[in-house]
């Protein structure tokens, strides 16, 4: 008797993200866990002593200076964007899982380690807008959420976009009322990062955007505690059975 | 920053609506709201880009009076500030690096004492102690209109010849300062003091708290107001260095103009004069570095292209108006000047977001993302994909365990807990805790060993890596060869499918294989990922019970368990068959039962009666015997 193992519903769920965003033209991009400061922070215009680094708690290394636990994937995007000034690509777009680090307390609805769903599209300017980046949110949500989602902005601060907006989705969690509730950050890339990362920001332009995998996954399947996903505990996997 | 509505008031001849629809314009057109406090109070998050102005109830007053059109009936930041009387009573020197702008002034004869109801009333609703005229009329400047002032006892200040002399230096290292509240500090030489330069006393970190000794108390009549502008950096790295977190330098380090020092002055004297009386002697401004009043262009064209959705001309001349940014026009280009406060407006960029955000992004329309194509593969996720359905197919698990552990190479300059100090140099320790945790757990799986994996990066000797471990454990007799047999397995099978001999460490139950070595030979079929529902888990411990039961040749195993499943109750959690033999016309079913409560631990005693009713009930069965 050899009973099929579980994959971990982090696993699932980013084939199935991978898939969506496949399908809007962006590959899968993957970065360092252990980062420069320079792709964590400061190429993304998030400068050394600046009121925007209390933003994020972070983990920095001991006796290894300028390097931190990356405390968001968007330093894939930046990385990604050197790799389209170095190879002359005129545009791009990717989606970048992966897991990030923030030196908090733990409870029920944080962790010090969990998963990113980070990403950007980039290209001729005028090309990709603002409003391509709720069409992309719109189509990610209705595909992975359900039909009846809805998607709205509202403006927030990242020092790496410029306009910057917080993106709320309207779920229907079933046998709950419908609310709205905040999924991701996201903007217009910054000029600054652009030309931190070699490209000319009058000729690319793009969107970029990065949330929480866990909070996602814990809405669509009503999870009620985000330590379950990186305590090891095998029961969590076995909470998911196959719809049939 | 809590914002108190009937503050906000002050400055509108109309009334302002309710908290709900303050909270709703705020909400989608300037900051996310934190909380709402009461049907006066809300709690608003104001994010670092615009702190400079957003730190105030003048700046929110402003931002509503953009996004509801409600003109404010006085501005406090578009009143000039007249000059101040100059003195040579006061004599300030002062450390440029440090100090982008400061304005002293000389108050005599004034009298403390307690704040009027609207002062006392006013901070109170957000939260703020009143503690004397004095100090609550620098706290409500500052909340009012976001620039920090200090007030110091000129009777505890040394004269030179009835001359006040301060110095705003660079502190020594190992200087001591006791500050307002008691507590000692020791400074380095990286941190700025106010001193009095005469008596050589330490008055005042600079920008970041007050002194004990030069404190306002009843007895002082005469102050010496200070009112500045400190560079942002050395602030915030002094702050940090202290671990000191006062109003006063959350806002320095946001790093508002030097122009708003001249109001805060003015404003501060003001209210002194209304409030506790006194004569202004006169008022030292040194302002080295003056700022260029900046201008920002943006073209329509820019606006379009960033946002994706049509502007009229009017629609963001009207949205400039709004926010008080005069602009002319030069060709297509709007050259806007922003006002001196909003030090955020510095890009294009910046532009497009206030028209964007004051417009309302609910103008912005959804745009399709189209692809052409397939996009290209990921050899490294398509790797680990194919790794993780082989795994599986085989009867392991994916768990995923914390990377940070007690021992390693790589450590934490604050790590979270003494036990999660280091990055982990491997799977090791990790997959123990695993086994020692899911072990226990294995009949709740129907399993008899425990199979595992994990792909993640590990960092040995510094260095990260992406592995795979693959663990095996089982509590049965000879544990060890059947791990060893499994993992042997295990390498054996993964090699078949890369089709070439894979390399592994074995460190414990662990086999950890490099991902490397399987890029561009391994990759993920596409197989459509399943559809799943969450059923949470029961966090309660369970209890088992194993029954065997003899019975006639040719009942079926789905004849008992049926029985089984009707009579044991709602508790049962799992009913596992797990041995079966014949012998003369009879044949034995062995079944193992588990029980588990979502919401308690469950008693022997509970367990039994259950198990009685199951045992009773096959007994009862023609020809059927419970062994």
């Amino acid at each position: 008797m050899n009973l099929a193992g579980r994959l971990h519903p982090i696993s699932t769920a980013l084939r199935e993200l991978a898939s969506i965003f496949a399908r809007m033209g962006f590959s899968v991009a993957h970065g360092p866990e252990l980062e420069t400061e320079w792709h964590t922070f400061t190429g993304l215009n998030i400068p050394p002593d600046h009121p925007a680094r209390d933003m994020q708690d972070t983990f920095w290394i001991k006796d290894r200076k300028e390097e931190v636990m990356r405390t968001h994937t968007t330093t894939v995007t930046l990385r990604m964007l050197e790799k389209m000034a170095k190879e002359n690509l005129t545009e791009l777009r990717t989606f970048n899982p992966g897991k990030v680090f923030r030196n908090e307390a733990t409870d029920i609805t944080h962790e010090a380690q969990f998963y990113q769903i980070d990403g950007f599209a980039a290209a001729p300017t005028g090309q990709i807008t603002l409003a391509h980046l709720k069409g992309t949110f719109e189509q990610l949500y209705k595909e992975y959420l359900g039909p009846d989602v809805k998607v709205r902005f509202r403006p927030s601060f990242f020092s790496f976009t410029e306009p910057s907006v917080e993106i709320d989705c309207w779920f229907h969690v079933p046998g709950k009322e419908g609310r709205w509730l905040e999924m991701s950050g996201a903007g217009m890339l910054h000029p600054t990062v652009m030309r931190n990362a070699g490209l000319d920001p009058e000729k690319t332009q793009g969107f970029a955007f990065g949330g929480g995998l866990e909070r996602l996954l814990m809405v669509k399947y009503g999870i009620p505690d985000v330590r379950y996903f990186h305590n090891g505990d095998l029961r969590f996997d076995y909470a998911f059975e196959e719809k049939v | 920053m809590k914002v108190s509505r009937s503050w906000l008031q002050k400055y509108f001849e109309a009334e302002l609506p309710s908290i709900p629809a303050i909270d709703d314009a705020l909400t989608f057109h300037a900051f996310e709201i934190e909380e709402v406090i009461s049907d006066d109070v809300i709690d608003l998050k104001v994010l670092p880009d615009r702190a400079g102005y957003g730190l105030s109830h003048r700046g929110i007053a402003h931002e509503l009076s953009a996004i509801l059109k409600m003109p404010m009936k006085m501005d406090p930041l578009r009143v000039p500030v007249s000059a101040f009387p100059p003195t040579d009573k006061l004599v300030i020197t002062q450390d440029d690096t440090y100090v982008l702008r400061h304005a002293g002034a000389l108050v005599r004869g004034i009298k403390v004492g307690p704040s009027p109801d609207w002062l006392k009333t006013a901070l109170e609703a957000v939260g703020q102690r009143s503690i004397n005229n004095i100090v609550d009329i620098l706290n409500y400047v500052m909340l009012d209109i976001g620039q920090p002032a200090g007030a110091f006892d000129v009777g505890t200040l040394k004269k030179d010849d009835d001359v006040v002399k301060i110095d705003i230096r660079r502190a020594k290292k190992g200087e001591k300062i006791t500050i307002l509240t008691g507590e000692e500090y020791e400074l380095t030489d990286a941190m700025f003091v106010f001193t009095d330069a005469v008596g050589g006393t330490l008055l005042d970190v600079a920008g970041i708290k007050g002194g004990k000794s030069s404190g306002v108390t009843e007895k002082t009549t005469d102050l010496f107001i200070s009112v500045g502008n400190y560079d942002g950096t050395l602030l915030r790295r002094a702050s940090q260095a202290l671990k000191i977190f006062t109003d006063a330098s959350t806002r320095y380090q946001n790093r508002p103009s030097p122009e708003l020092v001249g109001y805060g002055m003015r404003d501060v004297l003001a209210l002194i004069k209304q409030v506790a009386g006194g004569e202004l002697v006169g008022v030292v401004d040194e302002y080295p570095r003056k700022p260029v009043a900046r201008t920002v262009s943006v073209t329509r064209k820019n606006i379009e292209e960033i946002l994706g959705a049509e502007y009229s001309e009017t629609v963001i001349e009207d949205v400039f108006a709004r926010l008080g940014f005069s602009f002319s026009k030069n060709g297509d280009a709007y050259v806007v000047t922003p006002p001196f406060e909003r030090i955020d407006i510095n890009v294009m960029q910046d532009l497009v977001e206030e028209v964007g955000r004051i417009a309302g992004y609910d103008h912005v329309a959804t745009k399709a993302m189209t692809a052409s194509g397939s996009v290209p593969k990921n050899e490294v996720i398509a790797a680990c994909n194919a790794v993780r359905d082989i795994l599986a197919k085989e009867g392991y698990s994916e768990i995923s365990s914390y990377v940070f552990q007690d021992v390693g190479d790589v450590e934490m300059a604050k790590p979270l807990a003494d036990d999660k100090k280091f990055l982990r140099p491997s799977f090791e320790r990790g997959h123990m805790r695993a086994i020692e945790q899911n072990g226990p757990n294995l009949p709740l799986f129907n399993a008899k060993d425990l199979k595992l994996f994990e792909i993640g990066a590990v960092w040995p000797k510094g260095k990260e890596k992406l592995i795979l471990g693959v663990t095996h454990w089982t509590p049965e007799k000879s544990a060890n060869k059947k791990t060893d047999a499994a993992l042997g397995a295990v390498s054996e099978f993964l090699s078949a499918a890369a089709g070439k001999p894979l390399s592994s460490a074995r460190i414990g139950n662990t086999l950890q294989f490099e991902i490397s070595q399987l890029i561009g030979v391994l990759s993920a079929t596409n197989a459509k990922p399943p559809s799943l529902t969450y059923q949470q888990f029961s966090l309660y411990p369970f209890v088992l019970r194993d029954i065997a039961v003899w019975v006639p040749d040719g009942v079926a195993a789905s004849a008992v368990e049926s029985i089984i499943r009707e009579k044991a109750g709602a508790l049962l959690k799992r009913c596992d068959l797990f041995d079966t033999f014949s012998k003369e016309g009879r044949t034995s079913y062995a079944y193992r039962l588990v029980f588990q409560s979502m919401d308690k631990t469950l008693t022997d005693a509970e367990v039994n009666a259950w198990m009685k009713v199951v045992t009773d009930t096959l007994h009862e069965q023609l020809n059927w015997q419970v062994r």
